[in-house]
């Protein structure tokens, strides 16, 4: 066994890092972990007025402090029932456009692009690319600034507060922004270019979901009441649980989410998947020339992506100074006295959708939940990884692994910090297997399903038990081959649970047994795939909850051995309790 | 100018990034900043980081787990000194709201259930003052710019970097804003360390600390002026531990037992 580790991903902002784990020549699994510790976020966020909240929410990431900001504000306003006058929309958008700018332009030229052309960092790609390094920075920059006139300061700026602002930025601060924005657009065209022809490689592609805001008005944008899918599918704020079920891993301390039991992405590339086919302007006809079916399923596109976006913010701008100004009285800060509700409030974070879902009780907040991208895209970062080292290690390129990792795992631009996240925990009970088994057969009579591969040893478990208690005459037992593509059983159970029974390496004693939910077992990269066919035909989430896996530890899993003694005794035990 | 350049590391341990980030936030001056000296790890902007002998470390980020433990104790050990960089690594940040152990481990069970970690544990969010001596101490939320490259240029120069010991008042009063207090509303300003140039005062907002406890300040003296003012107790208390990590250990228990 090998193990290819990146210790500390380097140039994607925070602390983090990939581990490959090869077997022969097979990737057994994939991890990105996140070394940055647990901060309890929405713990701390917990007994405090919203208006402390406001303030200290955001500090869950510097990166994109803007975002949290406007996601907790939008958050506290729908709970407390308040609306803003246009002119604090326009600003808060205005403010947003300029992290955007500034985070995209700091990725794309100071974080992705030396990998494209053979640089360790930005400041020795400098040599060759004096010109880009300059500008780029001055983008970069730019973007501060328009964060700083509106909010304050460049990082968590305070300026901005439920029902307005502190302090609105001058006319003479409006025109400079945006006759700054105008300067920088031959820089931006040529970026558009830069790297939406980036040679980027074709591996990993795969089909995902793609989630971002639903901007509503059939326009492009950074924030909605409702989530699009890539399927179609919308969801409304409150309702974000649907998509985000978050659940725990043990390697990493940011939380994990999957939409009925898969991975799918969010930020730049999923904005321009959803969403591009509304921009208008320059950035509309970029997306014409440039946008192609590998768009959909090269998650190193994420770059490309970023680019039009840049070019989307620079024309924005341009439009939110004039509407600014149309308005020059400051509107005083809304006040209310509304001291109880619950509200969600959707944003899209540089790294993609971020969602802040606060409830109020009695002035004081009692209950808060936060998703972010990162925590988000874990899943997908790690099966685009799995997928690009094993098409690496098929064809002999073993040594290409590490750097191609590296690559993707940066074009999603993870920002570790948001491992601040937190929220209700999914965990497994403390029960041993067999008050498990019982719950759950009270509520139904399970289908179970022997899972394996007879010819290695331990690893024919799951097929023996099922051949076993068929002789017993428990019923609904299938075996792994006799299912079909529609899934026979599996597919119309109505409310009947669903028992996989596997070999399952748990770290225990040989011939340990465990019971776990199928959902929890699918988090672990090298399993899921035996299972991903039947998670296919699990389409319904409800399903997918219902389903579990009996699991025994083997001794061995080598090709050609019998089943060991200890897994024999085991199975005699499962199958005593089961016919019982 | 054949002298050998300062060797500099700057590391992130648990935060928000902000520190790093700001670094990366001199755009006009980073260059400089990578000429001047020899950066020899810098994980937020670049990849060829290596290990060995520091003239300076910076460190961000409040310690929350053992393996970030192990990694200061070795950033010590090279370094000749240490300063930390940011609240988080000054006071332990907004992470360390929950001194009492019992109360940490019940938000974060909250949080994490009873997953066992596989990776590395999580301890309670202490500053990194708490494993380590630290040197100098550049405190904010996230650090400012000038404070930052004023700070910088003295170690490049070979003169050690001098501390504030002004309150949010002195520059505040300097950017001719009316007092926020005398209006009625709660500001921070008077117990919290300097540095950010009065930016939230400065568009008609209160301080919200967020720079820390000023050491010198008379904290206790604040806060029986708030109370005469008429502000609630339990409010002063709670708005003055937002931002002030483990600084305030103590501090809240000993309040009104005094003579005055």
């Amino acid at each position: 066994m090998k193990k290819i580790t990146i210790d500390h991903l380097a140039r994607v902002e925070g602390n983090g890092g990939v581990t490959a784990t090869i077997d022969g020549k097979v990737v057994t699994d994939v991890k990105f972990n996140i070394f940055e510790g647990p901060r309890l976020i929405e713990r701390l966020t917990v007994g405090r007025t919203p208006e402390e909240d406001v303030s200290i929410a955001p500090r869950i990431c510097a990166i994109c402090s803007i975002s949290h900001k406007n996601a907790v504000i939008r958050a506290m306003e729908n709970a407390l029932s308040v609306t803003v006058p246009q002119k604090v929309y326009l600003a808060r958008e205005l403010m947003h456009m300029g992290e955007m700018i500034e985070s995209h332009s700091l990725h794309v030229y100071y974080l992705a692009l030396p990998d494209y052309v053979g640089f360790p960092n930005a400041i020795a790609m400098a040599s060759k690319f004096a010109f880009e390094v300059k500008i780029a920075l001055e983008m970069k920059e730019f973007g501060n600034h328009v964060m700083q006139v509106l909010s304050g300061r460049y990082i968590h700026g305070e300026n901005p507060v439920i029902g307005g602002f502190g302090k609105y930025p001058s006319k003479e601060q409006l025109l400079w922004v945006k006759s700054r924005a105008i300067q920088f657009m031959p820089f931006v065209f040529k970026t558009v270019n830069l790297f939406c022809e980036l040679n980027y490689p074709d591996c990993p592609e795969e089909d995902t979901l793609y989630a971002c805001c639903e901007p509503g008005d059939n326009a492009y944008g950074f924030w909605g009441d409702e989530i699009l899918l890539s399927s179609g599918e919308k969801i409304f704020r409150d309702d974000y649980k649907k998509l985000t079920n978050e659940f725990v891993v043990s390697h990493s301390y940011a939380k994990r989410s999957r939409y009925n039991g898969k991975p799918y992405s969010v930020g730049a590339l999923a904005r321009i998947n959803n969403l591009g086919e509304r921009l208008e302007g320059e950035a509309g006809k970029s997306y014409k020339k440039y946008f192609n079916e590998r768009w959909k399923r090269n998650p190193l596109f994420h770059n490309a992506a970023q680019a039009l976006e840049i070019l989307y913010c620079f024309e924005r701008i341009l439009r939110l100074v004039d509407e600014m100004l149309q308005f020059p009285e400051d509107p005083p800060r809304v006040t209310y006295a509304t001291k109880e509700g619950k509200g969600t409030g959707l944003v899209e974070a540089p790294r993609g959708l971020l969602i802040h879902h606060y409830e109020i009780t009695n002035g004081l907040v009692d209950h808060v939940d936060i998703v972010t991208p990162t925590a988000q895209n874990a899943e997908d970062i790690e099966r685009y990884c799995h997928l690009a080292a094993q098409k690496l290690l098929d064809e002999g390129k073993e040594n290409e692994i590490r750097d191609r990792m590296e690559l993707v795992v940066r074009a999603f631009d993870p920002c570790i910090s948001c491992s601040a996240h937190l929220a209700q925990v999914q965990k497994a009970p403390k029960q041993n297997w067999k008050e498990k088994l019982d719950k759950i057969r009270s509520k139904g009579t399970p289908v179970f399903v022997g899972v394996g591969n007879q010819n290695r040893s331990d690893d024919a478990l799951g097929i023996n038990l099922a051949q076993k208690m068929r002789e017993q005459g428990i019923d609904n037992t299938w075996l792994e081959t006799e299912l079909k593509e529609e899934g026979g059983p599996l597919g119309n159970r109505n409310d009947q649970p669903l028992i996989f029974l596997d070999a399952l390496d748990f770290q225990e004693e040989p011939g340990k047994v465990t019971l776990l939910p199928l959902e929890y077992v699918f988090r672990q990269a090298s399993l899921s795939h035996r299972f991903a066919p039947f998670i296919q035909i699990l389409k319904n989430g409800e399903q997918l909850k219902n389903s579990y896996l009996l699991g025994v530890q083997p001794q061995s899993v080598k090709e050609g051995g019998n089943l060991s003694l200890r897994v024999r005794e085991a199975l005699d035990k499962v199958l005593e309790w089961i016919a019982n | 100018m054949n002298q050998e350049k300062l060797k500099i590391g700057i590391y992130e341990l648990t935060g928000c990034a902000g520190d790093a980030l700001l670094i990366l936030d001199c755009e006009k001056e980073l260059v400089d900043i990578f000429n001047a000296a020899d950066i020899q790890s810098f994980l937020m902007a670049k990849s060829d980081n290596i290990g060995g002998e520091l003239d300076v470390a910076l460190v961000e980020g409040s310690v929350t787990t053992e393996r970030e433990i192990e990694e200061l104790k070795d950033i010590r050990k090279r370094a000749k000194l240490v300063v930390a960089i940011g609240l988080c690594a000054t006071v332990g940040g907004i992470q360390a709201r929950f001194l009492d152990r019992k109360e940490w481990e019940e938000n974060y069970k909250k949080v994490y259930g009873d997953v066992k970690m596989t990776h590395t544990h999580a301890v309670q969010s202490k500053p990194i003052d708490a494993y380590i001596e630290v040197d100098y101490y550049l405190p904010g939320c996230p650090i400012g710019k000038e404070q930052f490259l004023n700070f910088f240029t003295r170690f490049l120069k070979g003169n050690p970097p001098e501390k504030s010991q002004n309150p949010v008042c002195v520059t505040c009063k300097y950017n001719e804003n009316d007092c926020l207090l005398k209006k009625g509303i709660l500001c921070l300003g008077p117990v919290t360390a300097d540095g950010c140039g009065s930016v939230c005062i400065n568009h008609n907002l209160p301080c919200v600390g967020c720079w820390g406890p000023l050491d010198v300040a008379n904290r206790t003296s604040e806060f029986y002026l708030l109370q005469e003012k008429g502000y609630d107790i339990e409010e002063i208390k709670k708005k003055m531990a937002n931002y002030a990590g483990t600084k305030n250990a103590g501090f809240f228990e000993k309040l009104g037992k005094e003579k005055r």
